[in-house]
């Protein structure tokens, strides 16, 4: 009986085993070449539009498949992509491109400046998320001739080689977004490819496969030949998978894994962002927000040291709105060069402060505040907004503050349904501007945030080359916002990713896009 | 003839029931707070062009009568955000040949564990094999079943790596179908062994044991077969939920399947893939009953069709 049992559990394991076996084509691989398997988000995410790709993962695969004018090369630094030279005119409001004589889409056709131009319409008239990132800067462009590619600025723009290493201002092929329409990018032979690697196969909600292009100008150097993109959604299942072998990256590992992964392949870096509570200034705003002396008490309250010490996450203390790692020539990082919004290291004193300031509003040990409500979008941040409003009823005396998670927070906030929001910006590529842009004009969504003279001092700064002078005017962006007050900065988090450094080298990450085609195997 | 006034009088019943769940669940989505293009980094005018491009911005009575419209013609629309451009037949099709292909592994798995083990449980009601079933039916049963795809998935392939994580490597779908099939082979289990034993306790087995007939046919002619309608009121639904896929086994193990529709496609707002998902869903749950009814006929003549 037992020897039955054994051989029935046997042929059930085989018997599943064998009906498991997918049928998978064989791709030839070249011998010099590696393959590597990652994964950075699922299906959703993984949007191939350059025109509206919104989300990491796809504009991160996006940098595989098509390229710019400009790219990120092996260190991260922007340099020139398609465009084998640039010459700007004295006022620096005229680029003028000359493309690379080398360059091809996977159809074996020369891509050309017309291409850059269909590209810049499409991107404009597509409705995505970054549909003004050309408009913002850019007043005009033409193709003078198939090489050449002429931009007319509205305003000096230093940060412009950024915003053209950016995918959402790569060249298309005309002729693919009209036949397919809302199809385009969305099976491999739905779009044309101009950068190192062209889409062979797209398993919808499970893989993308990625081929290293042999007439890309640059292929030789290159030493992965394909990459299989899984699309993933679960955490866990991500860091299962990297710890079983089968993917040697990935950008999602569950937070309470994170210390057990670090120092096993897990890495922190500058996450380029911020993480804020918003106050609604705007019509739908309780009134008691609308004073300066309210939303600098409750500012100053928020014990900062205690949020990052329950987060846990390797978090940046914040002082200022932009995040470190931007330095200047003289090696001054820029958090240290602008002053801090407050001093946090004297929360002590900030509380006495903040007391003394609700009472000059009218509200002494909080009575008479009116009830609030304080919207978030996940369990996480909950957490956090708990333990602020905690710190306001405890040093305050506030304690008519209502939490709530919603559903649509994004529609929520972008209504005004709320009196005190999360808020949080993670940059689209390394520039401060990036950063800055987000309250500028921001009627419709940043807290109703409305002032000329941060307008002002935000295109003075994009409007200059000269760093110093640049400096300067961003350092009066953040003065006036610490004094206006339409958020808070509590911190600035780390972005992770698992990689593996013991087998493989080369991997860019910069501003949540990650590159892998200048990875080779130690 | 009767069977065919039968089944011709259900399927227009059908059709009226998927009418009213089309109604319902296309006014019911238009009430749900937000759409499909909510964005932290989209500006408002960037929402209003694609409101605009897909008549997000007509009533809703009128957005109602041009889905119906293409509907009647094949078409239910493109993804608006889970596959972007994507037609939903192509994207249901797609999905629904890898959810359904997984989910017959399962069935037939929890079919036949499921009977197997409730049979003998209730043949041996009381003794040491009964307990040890009644024990891991009660654990199956109860244990959700992202636990149970966690536990294999570190089990068996981080901590012994004998199986893949991924769906998409060989053997990388063994762990799905026992994540799918866990829930109903123990629930088929308990169900057959209370069938079983109400079924042993009735007068005409005591007559055909008393006729002489062998305790085999007694129990896997006789008693089985009529304490399977129980069993196959429970596999209509189940079937039809089996082979749409599950959100859990398809999310945990990266399966392109159907199933993480149903939850994703709501919490994203994508709105023609919801109303996609649901026709579909309801119509399979449609048929599944039928068949169900008629498999009643089959199994037991004296049941009326009506």
């Amino acid at each position: 009986m037992k020897k039955f049992n054994k051989a029935m559990s046997a042929a059930l394991v085989l018997g599943m085993t064998a009906a498991s076996m997918p049928c998978t084509a064989a791709f030839a691989e070249e011998a010099d070449k590696i393959t590597i398997s990652i994964t950075g988000g699922g299906e959703d995410s993984m949007q191939l539009n350059t025109a509206t790709s919104g989300f990491l993962n796809g504009l991160s695969a996006c940098r595989h498949l098509y390229e710019g004018l400009y790219k990120l090369d092996a260190n991260g630094e922007v340099v020139l992509g398609q465009a084998a030279s640039v010459e700007t005119s004295e006022d620096m409001m005229t680029w003028t491109f000359t493309l690379r004589d080398d360059i091809t889409w996977s159809d074996g056709q020369p891509v050309t400046a017309g291409d850059f131009v269909y590209g810049f319409d499409n991107l404009a008239a597509q409705g995505g998320d970054y549909s003004t990132l050309i408009s913002d800067v850019v007043e005009s462009y033409e193709a003078t001739d198939d090489k050449t590619l002429v931009l007319h600025l509205s305003n000096p723009c230093g940060y412009l080689p950024s915003v053209l290493a950016f995918p959402s201002t790569y060249p298309v092929r005309k002729e693919m977004v009209e036949e397919f329409g809302d199809a385009y990018a969305t099976d491999p032979e739905k779009a044309l490819y101009n950068g190192p690697y062209a889409m062979t196969s797209w398993d919808h909600e499970a893989e993308v496969v990625m081929e290293l292009r042999d007439d890309y100008y640059d292929a030789d150097s290159i030493s992965v030949g394909t990459i299989n993109w899984m699309l993933t959604t679960e955490e866990s299942t991500a860091l299962a998978s990297f710890e079983s072998g089968d993917i040697m990256y990935s950008d999602m590992c569950p937070d309470e894994e994170a210390p057990r992964m670090e120092g096993n392949g897990l890495f922190y870096v500058p996450g380029n962002n911020n993480y804020c509570v918003m106050f609604n200034l705007g019509d739908k705003g309780n009134e008691v927000l609308k004073d300066q002396k309210v939303r600098e008490a409750l500012s100053l309250t928020i014990d900062r040291d205690r949020i990052i010490a329950i987060r846990d996450l390797n978090d940046e203390m914040g002082k200022t709105l932009a995040c470190s790692g931007y330095v200047n020539a003289d090696g001054v990082d820029f958090t240290d060069y602008a002053d801090p919004w407050l001093d946090v290291t004297d929360y002590e004193g900030n509380c006495e402060k903040a007391k003394a300031l609700l009472a000059e509003a009218g509200y002494e040990n909080g009575e008479g505040f009116p009830a609030l409500t304080y919207i978030v979008n996940n369990d996480s941040r909950k957490e956090i907004a708990e333990a602020i409003v905690n710190d306001w009823k405890e040093v305050l005396g506030i304690d008519g503050i209502t939490v709530e998670k919603v559903e649509n927070f994004s529609a929520a906030r972008r209504a005004g349904d709320y009196d005190i929001a999360y808020y949080g910006w993670y940059m689209d590529y390394t520039d401060l501007s990036n950063m800055f842009g987000t309250f500028v004009n921001t009627a419709d969504s940043n807290s109703f945030y409305q002032s000329d003279d941060y307008d002002a001092a935000y295109t003075a700064a994009i409007s200059t080359a000269d760093q110093a002078e640049q400096w300067e005017h961003y350092k009066e962006c953040e003065a006036i916002l610490a004094k206006d007050l339409p958020v808070s900065v509590i911190l600035h988090s780390m972005s992770s990713y698992l990689f593996d450094d013991v087998t493989y080298d080369g991997l860019v990450y910069s501003c949540g896009n990650f590159v892998f085609t200048y990875i080779t195997e130690k | 003839m009767q069977t065919l006034r039968y089944i011709m009088k259900r399927v227009l019943l059908a059709a009226v029931s998927l009418f009213a769940i089309i109604t319902i669940t296309f006014f019911l989505m238009n009430l749900m707070p937000g759409d499909p293009f909510m964005s932290e980094k989209a500006s408002e005018e960037n929402r209003a062009i694609l409101i605009a491009k897909y008549g997000l911005d007509q009533p809703v009575y009128v957005q109602y009568g041009k889905y119906l419209e293409n509907l009647v013609h094949g078409d239910m629309g493109t993804s608006y955000v889970l596959q972007k451009g994507r037609a939903v037949r192509d994207i249901i099709t797609e999905s629904f040949t890898v959810s359904m292909t997984l989910g017959i592994k399962a069935l037939i798995v929890a079919v036949i564990v499921g009977i197997v083990l409730g049979c003998i449980s209730g043949l041996m009601k009381d003794r040491l094999p009964d307990g040890i079933i009644r024990v891991i039916t009660s654990l199956g049963i109860s244990m959700p079943g992202y636990v149970i795809a966690s536990t294999l998935m570190l089990v068996l392939a981080v901590n012994l790596g004998v199986l893949p994580v991924s769906y998409k490597k060989p053997g990388g779908s063994i762990m799905p179908i026992i994540t799918l099939a866990a829930y109903p082979t123990c629930y088929l289990a308990r169900l057959t062994r209370a069938s079983i034993l109400e079924v042993m306790n009735q007068d005409y087995l005591r007559t055909e044991r008393a006729k002489g007939m062998s305790e085999f046919v007694v129990v896997f002619v006789h008693a089985l077969k009529n304490s399977l309608i129980p069993v196959i009121t429970y596999l209509g639904p189940l079937t039809a939920s089996i082979l749409t896929g599950g959100f859990v086994a398809e999310s945990v193990f990266n399966v392109p399947g159907l199933g993480r529709y149903f939850v994703s496609s709501i919490s994203s707002r994508d709105y023609t893939m919801i109303m996609g998902v649901t026709i579909f869903y309801s119509a399979l749950i449609v048929l599944m009953n039928l068949v169900c009814d008629i498999l009643y006929k089959i199994v037991d003549p004296r049941i009326k069709l009506d």
